[in-house]
Order: C-alpha cells, then sequence, then structure tokens
C-alpha cells in the first residue's frame, strides 16, 4: 500500500487534510504532514518535507499532495536528499490538495498502485460538487 | 449477474465516509461491481473507484442500483446491502460529523 505526504504552506492546513483524508480512509492508510517552515511560520521546508518522506515510506511508493508555489521546489529539494533507489518511488501530484487528498488515501486504502491512485487523485480537479 | 435496487435512508447519502466505505468494501470482491444513481438517471459507474461513487450525487432518499458480475457476485450484493440497510454505521464510529 502506498503512502502519503501532505505538504502545505500552513501547518495546520497539512495536519488538517491528514485528519480528514485519514478518516476517510478509516486510518488504513500512511498519511504524513509536512507544513509549514516550522509549527507556527507559514512556508514549506524540505527538512520537514523529507521527514515525513522516509516516515511515509513504503514499498509500493509514497505520493505527494502538495497546495502551490514553493511547496512544489521544497519538495523536489527533499526527494533530492533520499537515496537515490528511494527517489524513484517518489511521486508529486498535480491533484487539488483537499479533494485530491480524500480521494488518494481512499484508492490507497483498496490498495490500488501509485498509478491509479494518482489518476483518481488529479481527476478530483473536475469533479463536480453542485450537480 | 446480480442486481439490487436500494434506497440510501442515511443523512449524508452516499458521500464522503458512507462513499469511501462503500467503495472499501465493494474492493473485497473479485466480481465486477458497478452502481448507479437511479433517481438521477446517471450511467453506471464501478463500484470500486472512489471518484465514481462521489460523483453519483446520492442523497438521502436517492435509490441506487447495484450490479454485480462474477463468482462472488452475491456475496458482493448482500455486503453492500448490509452496509446500506446498516446506514454506514462503522463509518461514523469515531464521531458524529458527517
Amino acid at each position: 500500500m502506498i503512502g502519503i505526504v501532505i505538504v502545505s504552506h500552513s501547518p495546520k492546513v497539512a495536519e488538517g487534510v491528514r485528519e480528514l483524508a485519514s478518516q476517510m480512509a478509516q486510518g488504513r492508510v500512511k498519511i504524513v504532514a509536512a507544513g509549514g517552515v516550522d509549527d507556527d511560520t507559514i512556508g514549506t521546508n524540505a527538512e520537514r518535507i523529507h521527514g515525513a518522506l522516509i516516515e511515509a515510506d513504503s514499498e509500493d511508493g509514497v505520493l505527494v499532495l502538495l497546495d502551490l508555489g514553493s511547496a512544489v521546489m521544497s519538495t523536489q529539494m527533499a526527494i533530492e536528499l533520499l537515496p537515490e533507489d528511494q527517489q524513484k518511488k517518489i511521486v508529486i501530484s498535480e491533484a487539488p490538495l483537499v479533494e485530491g487528498a480524500v480521494i488518494a488515501a481512499v484508492e490507497a486504502s483498496i490498495g490500488h498502485d501509485m498509478e491509479k491512485v494518482n489518476a483518481a487523485a488529479e481527476a478530483a480537479s473536475t469533479m463536480r460538487k453542485l450537480m | 449477474m446480480k442486481e439490487l435496487e436500494i434506497a440510501i435512508e442515511n443523512e449524508a447519502g452516499l458521500h464522503a465516509r458512507p462513499a469511501s466505505l462503500f467503495v472499501q468494501t465493494a474492493s473485497q470482491f473479485d466480481s465486477d461491481i458497478q452502481v448507479s444513481n437511479v433517481t438521477r438517471e446517471t450511467a453506471a459507474r464501478d463500484a470500486k473507484s472512489a471518484i465514481g461513487v462521489m460523483t453519483l450525487g446520492v442523497a438521502q432518499g436517492h435509490v441506487v442500483r447495484i450490479t454485480a458480475d462474477g463468482e462472488d457476485a452475491e456475496q458482493a450484493i448482500e455486503a453492500l446491502r448490509a452496509l446500506i440497510e446498516g446506514h454506514f454505521a462503522q463509518a461514523y464510529e469515531e464521531d458524529e460529523e458527517g
């Protein structure tokens, strides 16, 4: 089963999304939050993300859901800090953070592989809310 | 092929956690399982896809049609029936919110 890392500029957003997605997946999926420069400062921190990638590590890979801007750069830096064989198992998702994390958590909990989980998460960007 | 038409009676419909539980339950079976929202006349979606089930727009009182095709079709239908008739109680064990 893949692991999931949530990267946000806000530690509260990252933790909140982690909490929401975990509950949707009935706690079956390893989901780790990496938000903020530290617990009180808005921003992203490659070292924090690096730690989260290690914590969420799984044989099937780790999917990273992030908000925007420097979250991408910091995540790329965090990935570069990992051993090469581990780097290949990490995928940064294009998915919207909240909806994507929820969908990814559910899909991962069923045991779907990285490609399928990420495709479902990315499809969340076109998911209609008002029907 | 086994088929079930059933009304969704829990307040949240087939959204969020109930949808998640529905997908997880369907995924325990090998059969091909499809679900459609009869009330909204939607096309059938893969019951093992979170995005498929969440976009059916199933609200309280809507009727869904579930079809299962495969060796464990009957067990799959019965498991999903139990989940729906039990109003997805497992999804709410931790708290009372939808």
